[in-house]
Formats: structure tokens, C-alpha cells, sequence
């Protein structure tokens, strides 16, 4: 199973109730969004003058770039099919991948707060919320992004976003079932924003018509990932003494990859 | 795969929710309900939702659930069980918790000891309040007569208010923003052919082709309207989006006829005229249901293609293909009668040419077309009419603007107010209405305040004309009381017709010392010694008597989760005596054209633009400012402006600007250049209701720019007094220096 969204540009009229939505539900600051609506134009596409709307959210990506990127230290987590009752226990840090419904989490309490998350995501789709501070852990917040609503899907909701869309422009479901709505969206031709250098597999896809793709996917798709997640591997590799030191937010990431990066130079 | 949920699990889960959560750090005695400190619980944890709630962000007014934790509402939802918007609410319907909470909202009754306009707020009891309120109002009525007072009233809370100034004391001078600085004109032109007031009732989601001037849904919300447009564009309707600028509809339009500001009538002549020189009007309709086809036929036959295309500065083939799309699917059609139709002061023209095409196509009570719901009755509630005469009617001692909507029009109150002629006004009430940000010319709405024996003013917010009160009063949101019926059908006519009834009831208690209007009014009504006027004690009385009209109470819209649902009636048909108006003898006898004209507008002077505005999704007007969500959505209202004028000015998108129009006024705030070749090159266009002035709005005040103080140059309606507001012209400020716009 694998979660995903699909946003309709043709019913799309840019109201932006998802985004307000989403700031009701999940206690969101004001002035940050686990979503967003960019409007687009007017401006002059191949396809003749167009204005469309770039409504974003997390893409729970296939090979999510924040994953890898966290630096907290790993627990056994065992995950449960909502559907099958079978379970499956990983390895995790405070961010991770879930492998039954492909959704992307955030595990609040065991994060650190350092954004390294946030910065690894070259669609921005995540912010630290600096609301929130662990005393226990430190750091500068608490990383905050979209769930796809789990809680609420759990309870047989809809996303919030997708219950308020007057437009029923935003349809979600199960990818991996070829006979739900966000299927067949995809079978018509919705894609997700990538590129040449960013082709990590979003699960938030767009569909519409030609100007309005052409609009979206030239103003809106990422082209290089985030110099941050150049960093990554490097992140990964010096995990076992991020971990050691777990008030490490304080120093700044900036400064703790100089530190580390220094010392595995040496090995090189 | 269907996340459906039924309306029996939807209202089952906050409870389900709440014995679900793990972990116990902090636990409400209230609920037992228990969240994690860094992990939102989201709005189904340890929540209670209650129903009843209709919305007032904006004035469409959805249905509502809340969700409440610990007496403190966390989210509001569409109420599922509603037939109009369903769990459907806009982003500023969402945002209406941060309206109830908002720091910055009205708590006491507060006296003015500074001046008008610059204020100093001392908190006075409410017995203090309404005895000087009342004895002013009693003072002025007394000395002038109670046409010595004024009103200006706005939103569901200001009808009880307004009948009892009306009815009770007896002024005319009420004047509702809604109708002379709205659609006010729309209402009357179609009362004048059609006999009947339009609403927005076209039949969208079934048409084949829908023509619309000016509107921009999209950036104009409202909620079950926008499902009607949407339905029929999913079902394959030809859209043709007339507007100078490439608008959010526009946008999803198959002909954008990108028309010259102010011409619109001309375009509209020009199609009519054609489609009766090429027999492509309904004549069954026409001979059925028409009066006057040949005046009209003779009054607008010099309005060729040619004849329009250069007065609207748009190609003639255009115009003959939007004639001849409409003609192809007559009578399938909606020609939408618009909303804020007050624009250039010759607009009573341009919605009777509304309603005129409409006819020509035949689109009357058939699929797509011009169609009015057949909703349920409910009996309104309210102070008994007075008896009283029109010998204090501005409007009949002007012998002017005899097509006007209710109330007076604004400029005859203003004018009275400064000139003392035909008499003084000298008492203000302002009733959830903010002048400054709805009436053109603002100065002169100073002018006329300053002169006042007396000001008070009721509202939620702080509101840029409060800073104008004597006295200012607190009022419960439309969250924390009862009030509004809302009643209505499905909105698709092409799904089972059933008809609802709901009513505004509390979601949570009203803080601090907010009081509802019928409180208030009373209170005030005892003081002024109307009494024994005095129709109901209580807003829960007054709906509760209003629900029993139609066998209805408090008590069953509850346990039917605050919507009462029941078979409905087909709409569609048109009944054998309906009777259009093409030619008016009763408007050319009060010396109006009696056919549709084009009245030119002036033209735009050299070195300028045209000033146009329009809506923002997550905007009411000025309403909605403060509200920090909203806010963040859209801080400042973009002035769009044409790429190519934008490249000779040396301007890029995103240059902070201010404004400046042709009469010398300047805008007190800036905004940003949006440069974009989607708007014509004499024309710049922003959202209006930016701007606030009132420090007391710590988070909307001065951002964006104030489109309505830049309007000062007033196009009165001839046939409805109504404020034309796009004949202003401006000019862009970057860094201290007016930039000519160039042609």
C-alpha cells in the first residue's frame, strides 16, 4: 500500500481552505504550513497565457530524501498492517518511512530539532516548529510536516484538506490499488514534480490540463537537491557520535557536519 | 479507495477518539482526554462536536460543526449532514477560531475621552454605556427629529438593530453597505424586468454555457456557489469569463474577452442586438413572456459588432463568437447577474441588459438558466412597522434615484451630514458595517462623523471607523450566539430536490462582556422608551419563534444535528404570467433610458490607470484582516499590473509600491508589484479591504494598500444612488516618485 494525493489543477480554484484546514488541525503556527497554495501567473506558457495554483504538501516521497537525513539515534519500531494485522519491526530514527502505507512520519518526541530534515527536502515541505521545544532532548524545535492525516485516516476520515475542498480537487487513497481514484488519476496522466536531479518518487501528484501543467511543472519542480542532502550520506555515516552528544542542536548542524565531516576526512 | 464516512460514524469518533489516545501526561478533568506535549492530538481527540453552528467569515453563511475541547473550540468543519456545502468550509471559514479568539477582538463596553479619530478607550460598564448611548440618541432625537439619526448596518446581527431604528424610532437614514456600495443595483434593475430579485440564481452545474462579467470565482469564494460553477464546467460548459484581467476564472475560461473597464453594457448591446438582426433570439419566449421587444429592438439597433468592439477594445469576431456560442446553446445558458455590481455608476443599465439577455435566450426556468430555488418559509421576526410617513425621506425630497434599494443612499445621508441640508444628522449608530473600508471617499465620511452629536458603534473587531465612537460595544461573534435562519435547497437542481432549515446557535459561550445584538438593542429600546416595542426578550426567543413558523424548534434542529432536511419542490418551469420587461415605460418616465443604454465612462488620463478591484479567497472585504491566519495566507494585496507597462516604468515583480491617484491622495500604506501580462495596460487591479489603520489591529493593520481611499471620485448610479467605485485613477510610487503609467 502506498498513500498518496492527487491535486485536480482543472477544479483547483486556489481558495487556499486546505492550508487554513490543515493550521486548525494539527496547531500549526501562523505563519508556517505543513501545506501550501502557490498561485501561479497569469503568464505567457507555450500553451497560451495561463494561471494555475501550486497547492503543495509533504510527497511522502518513494525514497524520501529527510529520512536518511536524521540524525537521532535509532529505535526498534514494529509497524502494523491497518489492513493484514501483519507487523514488521525496523530500525528507525526520529523520522522514517512506514512500510505498509508508505506514509512518512515524524516520531515528535525523539526528535532533536535540528532541521536537518528540513533542509534535506528539496520541495521545503518541512519547517521546525520553534513553538514546540524538548527540554529533555534540546534542540531549537520539533520538526513538523504533513501526516497525510494519519490519525484521522486511522478513524476512517478524510484528510483534513480533503474534507474542506469545496472543489473535491485533492482525492486521496492507496496507489497500490489500481482501482482507486488516485490510480486512475495517475493512469490519466498525473505526475508527481520531478527532475532530471530530484527523482525521489513524490507521492503527491498533479493532473491537469496542458498550459496549467506546463505552468506548474516549469515554475514549481525542484531542479537540485538541496545542497543539504549532498550532505546526507555524510550525516548518515556520522551518526553513531551525533548520537552521543544529543544536546548537539545547540551547536548548530552547520557546525556539527564541519566537525564530523573534518574528522571522517581523516579516513578518506 | 472511499474514505466516505457516515454522519453516525463522523459524529461517533471524538469520543472514540478520546479513550483511543495513549499515554497520560496531561489530563483534562473535563474529558479525561490526554495529549503527548509535542504531537498535535488533531481536532477528533478528546473533542465534542457541536452542531447548530452557520458561518458569518463571509455572508454566504455555511453550515457548521465545532470541535470542542475543554469549552474551547478547536476547529470548525462543514457539518456533514448539510445539503448546501457539505463538509465543505472556505479558508475563512476555517479561520473563524482565530476570529473568536483573536487578542485584539472587543471585550468591554469603552467610553472615547480622546477625540474622534484619535481615541483614548477607558472601560466603562455596560449600564454606563447603554444609559449614555441612549440618552444621546434620545437628545438627538428629540432636538432634530429621529430622522436626525443614521445607520449604517452590516451582517445578520444589524437587522434587529436597523429594524428598530427603523421601525421604532423611525429614520430612513439607514444605508447598508450591502446594497448601495453592492448589489443593491443588481437587485433592483432585475426587480425592474423580471419582477423578482436575482440572487446569483443561475442554474451553473446543469448549463451548456455561462457567460460571466466581472465575476471571479476562485478569488471569490463562496462555497455552494462555486460547486454549481465547478459541476458545470465538469459537465463540459462553455465558459466566457468578461474582465479586463486574466482573473482566477478566466483562468478556466474558453473565451476571455479581456474588455476595456466600463463598456461593458456596449458588449452586451452589441450581442443582444445581433442575435435579434440574425433570428437567433427565442421568439417563443420572447412573444410568450416579452413586453416591449419593439421599443427594444428599435433602442438598441445602432448597437452593431463594429460599434462595440471599439468602445469595449475588443475584436467584433470576438463579440460574435460569444453571441453565437450563447445562441448555439440557448436556452441552456447562465448569464450571471453578478454580485458587487457597483462599479462605474452606470450599472443599473448594464444588470437591466442582464436580465434583458437572459430573456432574448430564453433562459427562464429551464436547465442552465435562470432559475429560483423553491425553498421552505420561515417567518422572519422582528419590530413591528411603524407608522411613519416619507416626509423625512432624503430620497423623496430629492425626487432622485427612484429605482434605489432599500434604505437611503449613502451620499444623500453624507451630504445631509456636512451640509445640514435638507436637515441636520446629527446621532450615528454603525452596526458591524466599517465604513471607512465599504464607502468611497472615506474623508467624507470624517467630515460627516465629526459633525455628529453622538457615535457609537457595535462590533466584534476594531475596525478602522471605531476609532470614530463615543461609545463602542462589544458584540458576540457569530460563534457564540444565535441568530441567523439559514435556509435554502441541494444546490444541484439535477439531484433529488429536498429543501433544509438550520439556525445559527452557539458553539461556545460568548467571553468577557460580549453581548448579542438583541440584547443590546432592547436594552437600549427600554432607555428610549420603546419598550412596550419591544418584540422578543431573547435572540433564543426570537429564533426559536421564528423555527415554530415553520413547526420547527431549538430543540428538534438539535436532535437533527442542526439541520432540519425535508422533501423539496422542482424549480425548474416558468410560470404563465411571468413577465420581462425588455422596454420600461416606469424608467423612462422617471427619466432614465428605458431600453438598456451604454453611458460612457470617463476615459482613463494620460499617465494613469484605472483602479480596479476585486477579492481575495481568504479575504471578507476589511472583515477578515486581523485575523492572523488569514493574514499569513495573503499579507498584502499584489497590484497587478501589465509586464510590458511594468518593463517601461523599470518595475519587477515583487518592487514595494504605494499609490497616488488623479485628485492627489495617496495611499497611507505600500504594497508589491505584480507584473504579469494578464491585465490590460490601462487598468491595475488589487484586492480590496487592505490597509487598516486602527493600531488597536496589531496584526492587520497597515499592511497592503487601501483601494477604498483611493476612490474618491464619486460615480453615483442615476436610477439607485448607488457608489460607482472604478472611476479612479492612479499612478505607481516607487521610492517617493509617481511613475506615468504609460497608454
Amino acid at each position: 500500500m502506498q498513500y498518496g494525493m492527487i491535486i485536480d489543477l482543472n477544479r483547483c480554484v486556489g481558495c487556499h481552505a486546505c492550508t487554513i484546514a490543515c493550521k486548525a488541525e494539527w496547531e500549526v503556527p501562523a505563519d508556517k504550513g505543513r501545506n501550501w497554495v502557490h498561485r501561479l501567473g497569469p503568464s505567457n506558457t507555450p500553451e497560451g497565457l495561463a494561471s494555475t495554483y501550486y497547492p503543495g504538501l509533504c510527497n511522502h516521497c518513494n525514497e524520501p530524501s529527510c529520512v536518511p537525513a536524521c540524525p537521532a539515534d535509532t529505535i526498534e519500531k514494529t509497524f502494523k498492517d491497518a489492513k493484514t494485522g501483519k507487523t514488521k519491526t525496523m530500525e528507525v530514527a526520529a523520522t522514517y518511512k512506514d512500510p505498509f502505507n508508505g506514509t512518512v512520519q515524524i516520531d515528535k518526541d525523539r526528535c532533536l530539532g535540528c532541521g536537518a530534515c528540513a533542509d534535506a527536502c528539496p520541495y521545503g515541505a518541512r519547517y521546525v516548529n520553534t513553538d514546540l521545544v524538548n527540554e529533555e532532548i534540546g534542540g531549537e524545535g520539533v520538526a513538523d510536516k504533513c501526516s497525510y492525516c494519519m490519525p484521522r485516516v486511522e478513524q476512517g476520515l478524510d484528510p483534513a484538506c480533503v474534507q474542506t475542498c469545496l472543489a473535491n480537487a485533492r482525492i486521496f487513497g492507496d496507489l497500490d490499488d489500481p482501482n482507486s481514484e488516485v490510480a486512475k488519476y495517475v493512469k490519466k496522466g498525473a505526475v508527481g514534480l520531478t527532475s532530471a536531479a530530484v527523482n525521489i518518487g513524490p507521492n503527491s501528484r498533479y493532473y491537469g490540463n496542458k498550459k496549467d501543467m506546463h505552468l506548474l511543472t516549469s515554475t514549481s519542480t525542484p531542479m537540485e537537491m538541496p545542497s543539504a542532502s549532498l550532505r546526507r550520506s555524510l550525516m548518515a555515516r556520522m551518526k553513531p557520535g551525533f548520537n552521543k552528544a544529543k544536546n548537539l542542536g545547540f551547536l548548530g548542524l552547520a557546525g556539527a557536519v564541519l566537525v564530523k565531516g573534518l574528522s571522517e576526512d581523516d579516513q578518506d | 479507495m472511499s474514505l466516505k464516512v457516515t454522519r453516525r460514524k463522523f459524529l461517533q469518533t471524538a469520543s472514540l477518539a478520546a479513550a483511543s489516545v495513549p499515554l497520560a501526561k496531561v489530563v483534562s478533568a473535563e474529558n479525561g482526554f490526554v495529549r503527548k506535549p509535542f504531537t498535535p492530538p488533531g481536532s477528533s481527540a478528546g473533542t465534542t462536536t457541536v452542531t447548530g453552528g452557520i458561518c458569518e467569515m463571509c455572508f454566504w453563511r455555511c453550515q457548521l460543526v465545532g470541535k470542542v475541547r475543554d469549552k474551547k473550540l478547536v476547529k470548525l468543519e462543514g457539518n456533514p449532514k448539510s445539503i448546501d456545502n457539505g463538509t465543505a468550509i472556505c479558508a475563512r471559514g476555517n479561520a473563524g477560531i482565530k476570529l473568536l479568539y483573536d487578542p485584539d477582538r472587543l471585550k468591554y463596553p469603552m467610553k472615547n475621552v480622546g477625540e474622534r479619530g484619535n481615541p483614548k478607550w477607558k472601560r466603562i460598564s455596560w449600564e454606563e454605556a447603554l444609559d449614555e448611548c441612549a440618552a444621546k440618541l434620545k437628545a438627538v432625537e428629540e432636538k432634530y427629529g429621529p430622522h436626525g439619526i443614521a445607520m449604517f448596518p452590516h451582517g445578520a446581527s444589524a437587522k434587529y438593530p436597523m429594524h428598530f431604528f427603523e421601525r421604532a424610532v423611525g429614520t430612513h437614514n439607514v444605508s447598508e453597505a450591502s446594497f448601495f456600495q453592492c448589489r443593491g443595483i443588481r437587485d433592483t434593475a432585475y426587480v425592474s424586468t423580471f419582477n423578482t430579485a436575482p440572487g446569483e440564481h443561475v442554474d451553473m452545474a446543469n448549463a451548456k454555457a455561462i457567460l460571466l462579467i466581472g465575476c471571479h470565482f476562485g478569488e471569490n469564494v463562496h462555497v455552494s456557489h462555486l460547486k454549481r460553477y465547478l459541476k458545470g464546467l465538469e459537465n463540459g460548459a462553455k465558459l466566457v469569463v468578461v474582465d479586463p484581467r486574466y482573473s482566477a476564472s478566466a483562468a478556466k475560461s474558453d473565451i476571455w474577452v479581456q474588455i476595456k473597464p466600463g463598456t461593458d453594457t456596449a458588449f452586451l448591446l452589441a450581442i443582444m442586438n445581433y442575435l435579434i438582426e440574425n433570428n437567433k433570439y427565442d421568439k417563443k419566449f420572447v412573444a410568450a413572456h416579452c413586453d416591449g421587444f419593439e421599443e427594444f429592438q428599435k433602442g438598441i439597433s445602432h448597437a452593431s459588432l463594429d460599434w462595440a468592439a471599439q468602445i469595449c477594445d475588443i475584436p467584433a469576431s470576438q463579440i460574435k463568437e460569444v453571441a453565437e456560442l450563447l445562441a448555439a446553446n440557448a436556452p441552456n445558458v447562465s448569464i450571471h447577474p453578478g454580485r458587487h455590481v457597483s462599479w462605474h455608476g452606470n450599472d443599473f443599465q448594464r444588470l437591466r441588459a442582464h436580465a434583458c439577455l437572459t430573456a432574448l435566450l430564453g433562459a427562464i426556468g429551464v436547465k442552465g438558466g435562470f432559475v429560483k430555488p423553491k425553498g421552505p418559509k420561515v417567518k422572519g421576526i422582528s419590530w413591528a412597522k411603524g407608522h411613519h410617513d416619507g416626509a423625512h425621506n432624503l430620497k423623496e425630497m430629492a425626487d432622485k434615484y427612484h429605482f434605489a434599494p432599500p434604505g437611503t443612499p449613502t451620499e444623500l445621508i453624507r451630504d445631509a451630514c456636512i451640509t445640514g441640508k435638507p436637515y441636520p444628522i446629527k446621532g450615528c449608530v454603525i452596526w458591524g458595517q466599517n465604513p471607512m473600508q465599504t464607502i468611497p471617499k472615506p474623508q467624507k465620511t470624517v467630515e460627516a462623523l465629526k459633525q455628529m452629536d453622538f457615535v457609537m458603534c457595535v462590533d466584534v473587531m476594531p475596525t478602522d471607523i471605531t476609532m470614530y465612537a463615543d461609545i463602542l460595544l462589544p458584540e458576540a461573534s457569530y460563534l457564540e450566539r444565535y441568530d441567523y435562519i439559514k435556509k435554502g435547497t441541494q444546490w444541484n437542481f439535477a439531484d433529488k430536490h429536498e429543501q433544509f432549515i438550520s439556525a445559527r446557535m452557539p458553539l461556545v459561550e460568548a467571553m468577557f462582556e460580549r453581548k448579542d445584538e438583541v440584547w443590546i438593542t432592547n436594552e437600549l429600546a427600554k432607555r428610549m422608551g420603546h419598550a412596550d416595542k419591544i418584540p422578543v426578550n431573547s435572540l433564543e426567543e426570537k429564533v426559536e419563534k421564528e423555527l415554530a413558523s415553520a413547526g420547527l424548534s431549538i430543540a428538534q434542529l438539535k436532535k437533527e444535528d442542526g439541520i432540519h432536511i425535508q422533501p423539496g419542490k422542482d424549480p425548474y418551469g416558468v410560470s404563465e404570467d411571468f413577465e420581462v420587461l425588455l422596454y420600461n415605460e416606469d424608467i423612462e418616465d422617471s427619466g432614465y433610458p428605458g431600453v438598456p443604454t451604454y453611458i460612457p465612462v470617463e476615459e482613463v488620463p494620460k499617465g494613469f490607470a484605472r483602479l480596479v478591484y476585486g477579492r481575495s479567497p481568504v479575504h471578507t472585504f476589511n472583515r477578515s484582516q486581523n485575523n492572523v491566519w488569514l493574514y499569513n495566507a495573503m499579507p498584502v494585496n499584489p497590484v497587478w499590473l501589465n509586464d510590458e507597462s511594468a518593463n517601461k516604468m523599470g518595475l519587477k515583480d515583487g518592487d514595494e509600491v504605494s499609490m497616488v491617484n488623479s485628485e492627489g491622495v495617496k495611499s497611507t500604506f505600500t504594497s508589491v508589484v505584480k507584473v504579469t501580462p494578464g491585465i490590460r495596460k490601462d487598468t491595475v487591479y488589487m484586492a480590496h479591504g487592505y490597509g487598516s489603520k486602527n493600531p488597536m489591529l496589531t496584526v492587520g493593520k497597515g499592511a497592503g494598500i487601501d483601494d477604498q481611499a483611493l476612490i474618491t471620485k464619486i460615480a453615483i448610479d442615476p436610477e439607485t444612488g448607488c457608489s460607482g467605485m472604478r472611476n479612479n485613477f492612479v499612478k505607481l510610487v516607487k521610492s517617493g516618485k509617481a511613475l506615468d503609467i504609460p497608454a
